[in-house]
């Protein structure tokens, strides 16, 4: 449906909207927009940037055996997302990013959360943490070749996703809720989420120092075996 | 007229120097039902998936394949893909989509077919199936056997010429697997779909096929109509542990001269007029050791109630069943009787509401911190998988703390280095009692342990498990496979709606039972007594002789 | 067709229209009006259409309301109106009445993404997320199979674990092992099996041609008279809205605009959106009623 005919300048927008443009559209516009309107700007912002990642995925050759790992570490950390207090949603979410790609560790994060929310309640924070996830899967995509070299490197980038992620999502709470960005409610909202970005993190450092390389080890088995 | 045929087919696996499959030529012809067997290993699977370009495996191979005499190789990806169907065991995997409707629908939108054709075939299929009150249904909430009419269903919609079938009742119970072999009799015989079929349960198979294809070790080792070939293997004695018992019977017991003027019975009833006919009954039973059990109780029910939420209905109601040390017990059972059920209650994974359970003469309650499963008690679980994480079988032993030597029975040291899930169903069960065995247990739980293996794997786990309770553990086995615990339980006890019902030594219980009952002693029920496996009505038969009297008209031969 | 649930027989394109028509102006103003007939409208629509929201999501609500009201007032301290002053800080009325109309404004959304989630069942969403783009609803499909397989093979994993005295649980440590045991048998099976699906796919002819896409549900007659209703009201309130004729100042003092046939207009045609699912619902009844005395 949303068809950009020229590939590169696809190709382009795909990275910079979601990665360049959304998060600055967001600073500026807790200084430059009215207030209450920023909210807005941001959701409609972050509905873009999923809608053009997923549209995207459309037009990439995909065999039938990626589309399926992929769905099958969607339903993973779906599940992952259940488990009380520590959650490797996070976790796998790099996983896949940095085994499969960015796009699938993007889609992995992406889903994870819109499936789940099914069972903890959809909103407007939906796109928020759709966007933020999927963030989380497509950068460990990036570093990938880093990642793999050293296990440290992957768990520092654990810890820092789970501050970001809490971080982005304290953004969205407070403009939200005031319309504005206030710097009062942020550091408000971040004190309160201070326990969960904490468990956030150290589930997440947790579960890639537990299962990063046995997990790494299954996938790498299942494509020679199949020739993903 | 010829609508598949295969010209010298060899294939190879990668880093395998045997090939899997070697010179394979035969022909079908359009509309026939050909069933396919062999043990273990000889090539079935690999035969089928090369048949089926799509999901042919990584390898080399040779030789031709030709679709209504056009090479396989020369034809476009799309009618090769819809003109064959193909389906395989695991139901559950097979399925892709969240929905009936959508399952239904899928390779026809693959298909590329316009929407008012989809809604059509599908509610045609539907129709024809009798699955149109599942259409809304999530397939996550379908029963295995229900699952797998859907897969059959989605494939068949394409409307193909072939269906190439791979073991598909292998993890179906034997009722669903009866309705899906029924099903695919309709669909050959009011549609004309040829249908190639490899599967263990021949009982309902053979008879319903045209023709025979025995594969050994990746080379055809008979293929031509099905009663011949089923006569002729009497000379092929490892052939024939997978045929129905009448087929056994009767290679045991003609001779030569008997094979041009008595045809091969294939059915219960066809076995049993053969015998009806051919043999005296003065003998009515054989002398058997009368079975004694020991005083010692492994394990008791008495009035045990279990229900898994307040709202449902009691599972298990007044169960009470006693197994003595030492003893091979089968429960039997129809589906949803409570059997695995009581497996789960008697290893404490799912708390009873009333009565109570003894293990070795002392309640279950009282272990305490997993001391239950420590030297006392293990379960083997129906999905024997749900053991296995490591990446080779020799780390899955050490994992338990145990390794191949020193186990009570002989381990196949040959897939030692293979992952766990590259080894065959028998291979799968084996490693699964190693593992836990390796906790050295008195009473071993088994929910379903010969599901999907052929007759010599079934053999195979049989013995092991009689080697053990001849070392002084306790064997309790949950099966449908009434051929199995006919075979090797001291005693059967058969469940229904939450309880037992009767309980016996094998020989009284399925000699009395007349439906529920191996198809040996449905053979010669009226005949002899106590004859429940087709090597009991063969010693029965040669103590008896033949009638010299009637063999003139049975020389008319069986119709 | 009992009518017990709205947009039952609406495409779920023009619902999910539908739904970011009346969503968008609560976040786009902080206009009281507006809020007042979001909240009001979002809750008996509640009520109303589908009777499957339970108590508890009312009661949490409430409490949530309650809460977020307060919160404005204690961190916010600008506007006129001192009430009374709390540790040194003032609390004003004016931060106060914000603190209520934002409230108001959250929890009018969750009521809608309430219905909105009950009403986005998987084959829903599959649809719209199928106009977007047909892999990514095929990677979603098959997740969405694919959860309750591995929470159900999970457990079956724990059991058998347990009950083959491989799983030791005498304290905290054994617990996260035994949970890491479970996690990767099950990835384990998860993976190897996938590659079933894979074939079957591909057996079923994935990917050997264009595909096509069959949905149950039709663009109707319905669905365009929704998408256009939605689309219009919201035009007027664009239309409002963009002239500035609903901004109400809060700090530091409370000024509200003035009352012209615009902005009357645009209360309306809010108004007549908020309670929409209430109209359908009634119209519906009414209809079912007629129809069934003449049978």
């Amino acid at each position: 449906m949303i068809v950009i005919k020229n590939s590169r300048l696809r190709r382009v927008l795909r990275i910079v909207i979601p990665f360049v443009i959304a998060p600055l559209f967001v600073i500026a516009g807790t200084y430059l927009f009215e207030p209450k309107r920023q909210a807005f700007v941001a959701l409609a912002i972050a509905i873009l940037a999923c809608v053009l990642f997923i549209a995207g995925f459309e037009h990439k050759k995909t065999g039938s055996r990626r589309l399926i790992i992929t769905s099958i570490f969607v339903a993973l950390s779906v599940i992952g997302r259940f488990i009380p207090f520590f959650k490797p949603t996070t976790a796998l979410t790099i996983i896949a990013g940095v085994y499969l790609g960015g796009e699938a560790g993007f889609l992995t994060g992406a889903f994870s959360a819109l499936i789940s929310n099914f069972y903890f309640g959809q909103g407007p924070w939906t796109p928020f943490q759709m966007l933020a996830w999927g963030m989380i899967g497509f950068f460990a995509g990036v570093f990938s070749k880093f990642f793999i070299k050293s296990r440290f490197a992957l768990i520092i980038y654990g810890v820092i996703a789970g501050c970001v992620f809490s971080v982005i999502m304290d953004v969205w709470t407070v403009l939200w809720y005031s319309g504005t960005f206030s710097k009062e409610l942020f550091l408000a909202a971040v004190v309160a989420a201070l326990p969960h970005t904490a468990l956030y993190s150290v589930s997440n450092v947790i579960f890639l120092f537990l299962i990063a390389r046995p997990m790494g080890e299954k996938l790498t088995r299942i494509k020679t075996k199949y020739g993903v | 007229m010829e609508i598949l045929n295969a010209k010298n087919l060899s294939f190879t696996y990668p880093d395998e120097d045997t090939p899997a499959l070697s010179n394979v030529t035969f022909s079908v012809s359009e509309g026939e039902f050909v069933a396919v067997c062999g043990a273990t290993g000889s090539g079935k699977s690999t035969l089928l998936s090369l048949l089926k370009r799509e999901v042919a495996p990584m390898g080399k191979m040779t030789g031709e394949i030709f679709y209504r005499s056009t090479p396989t190789s020369s034809m476009s990806p799309r009618d090769l893909a819809f003109r064959i169907g193909y389906v395989t065991q695991r139901p559950e995997q097979q399925i892709v989509t969240d929905k009936v409707w959508h399952e239904l629908s899928f390779a026809l939108e693959n298909m590329g077919l316009p929407s008012d054709e989809i809604r059509r075939r599908v509610a045609e299929v539907a129709c024809f199936f009798g699955i149109e009150d599942l259409f809304d249904r999530r397939t996550d909430e379908l029963s295995g056997g229900q699952k797998q009419l859907l897969n059959l269903a989605a494939v068949v919609a394409t409307y193909p010429d072939i269906l190439l079938l791979d073991e598909p009742t292998a993890q179906l119970d034997p009722i669903a697997a009866s309705d899906f072999i029924t099903m695919l009799k309709k669909l050959n015989s009011e549609l004309s779909m040829t249908i190639i079929i490899a599967d263990h349960r021949l009982e309902e198979i053979i008879p319903a096929s045209d023709s025979l294809l025995v594969l050994g070790s990746g080379h055809i080792i008979a293929f031509g109509k099905t009663r011949a070939i089923a006569s002729s293997l009497r000379s092929n004695p490892h052939m024939l542990t997978c045929m129905p018992a009448a087929v056994r019977i009767y290679s045991e017991l003609a001779n030569d001269d008997d094979e041009d003027k008595i045809e091969c019975p294939l059915t219960v009833r066809e076995g049993r007029d053969y015998i009806l006919r051919c043999f005296r009954q003065d003998i009515k039973m054989r002398k058997m050791p009368e079975y004694t059990h020991k005083k010692s109780e492994a394990l008791s029910f008495r009035n045990v109630y279990l229900r898994y939420s307040r709202d449902s209905e009691d599972v298990l109601r007044a169960l009470s069943l006693t197994v003595y040390e030492s003893e091979l017990f089968c429960i039997v059972g129809g589906n949803g009787s409570g059997k695995t059920t009581a497996l789960l209650a008697a290893s404490g994974l799912r708390k009873f509401y009333a009565g109570n359970i003894k293990i070795f003469g002392r309640d279950i309650r009282s272990y305490k911190n997993g001391s239950l499963y420590s030297g006392c008690l293990v379960m083997l679980p129906q999905d024997v998988d749900t053991l296995f994480l490591c990446s080779t079988v020799e780390k899955e032993l050490r994992d338990a703390g145990t390794d191949a030597d020193s186990l009570p029975f002989k381990f196949p040291k040959a897939i030692l280095d293979r992952h766990p899930y590259n080894i065959s169903g028998g291979e799968k069960q084996l490693l699964g009692l190693a593992k836990l065995l390796a906790t050295h247990p008195r009473l071993l739980l088994l929910d379903e342990p010969t599901k999907g293996l052929d007759a010599w794997y079934k053999t195979k786990i049989g013995n092991v498990l009689r080697s053990l309770t001849a070392s002084g553990i306790t064997v309790v086995i949950v099966t449908h496979d009434i051929e199995f615990a006919a075979a090797y339980a001291d005693r059967c006890a058969l469940f229904f709606r939450g309880s037992v019902v009767s309980s016996d030594t094998p020989q009284r219980f399925f000699a009395e039972n007349s439906f529920y009952t191996t198809s040996a002693a449905r053979m010669v029920r009226g005949i002899y007594d106590g004859a429940i496996t087709a090597d009991d009505v063969i010693a029965l038969c040669r103590a008896n002789g033949q009638r010299n009297e009637n063999k003139q008209s049975a020389l008319t031969g069986v119709t | 067709m009992k009518g017990n649930e709205t947009f039952e027989r609406n495409n779920p394109a023009s619902v999910f229209v539908y739904y970011i028509c009346v969503v968008a102006p609560v976040m786009f103003t902080m206009n009281p009006v507006i809020i007042t007939l979001s909240l009001v409208g979002s809750v008996f629509s509640s009520f109303i259409g589908q009777e499957r929201i339970g108590v508890r999501f009312h009661i949490y609500m409430l409490i949530l309301f309650a809460i977020m009201t307060a919160a404005n007032p204690i961190f916010y301290h600008n506007g006129e109106t001192v009430l009374f002053v709390m540790n040194d800080n003032p609390i004003t009325l004016e931060a106060t009445i914000y603190g209520t109309v934002s409230a108001a404004a959250v929890i009018s959304v969750l009521y809608r993404s309430r219905s909105f989630t009950l009403y986005m069942t998987s084959d829903r969403l599959l649809y719209l997320f199928s106009i977007l783009s047909s892999k990514a609803a095929l990677i979603l499909t098959m997740a969405l199979r694919y959860a309750p397989l591995y929470a159900r093979h999970a457990r079956r994993v724990a059991d058998a674990q347990r009950a083959a005295g491989l799983y030791k649980e005498r304290n905290m440590i054994d617990d996260i092992v035994g949970g890491g045991r479970v996690f990767s048998a099950t990835a384990t099976w998860a993976l190897e099996y996938g590659i079933v699906t894979a074939a079957s796919m591909e057996a079923r002819g994935y990917g050997v041609g264009r595909r096509t896409r069959y949905s149950p549900y039709a663009f109707k007659h319905a669905d365009i008279v929704l998408t256009a209703t939605s689309l219009l009201l919201l035009a007027v309130i664009i239309t409002a809205g963009a002239g500035g004729s609903f901004d109400f100042t809060f700090y530091p003092r409370i000024v509200a605009p003035p009352a012209t046939v615009l902005t009357s207009a645009a209360y309306t045609a809010y108004g007549i959106l908020s309670f929409l699912p209430a109209i359908l619902t009634v119209i519906e009844v009414v209809r079912w009623k007629y129809l069934m005395q003449k049978i």
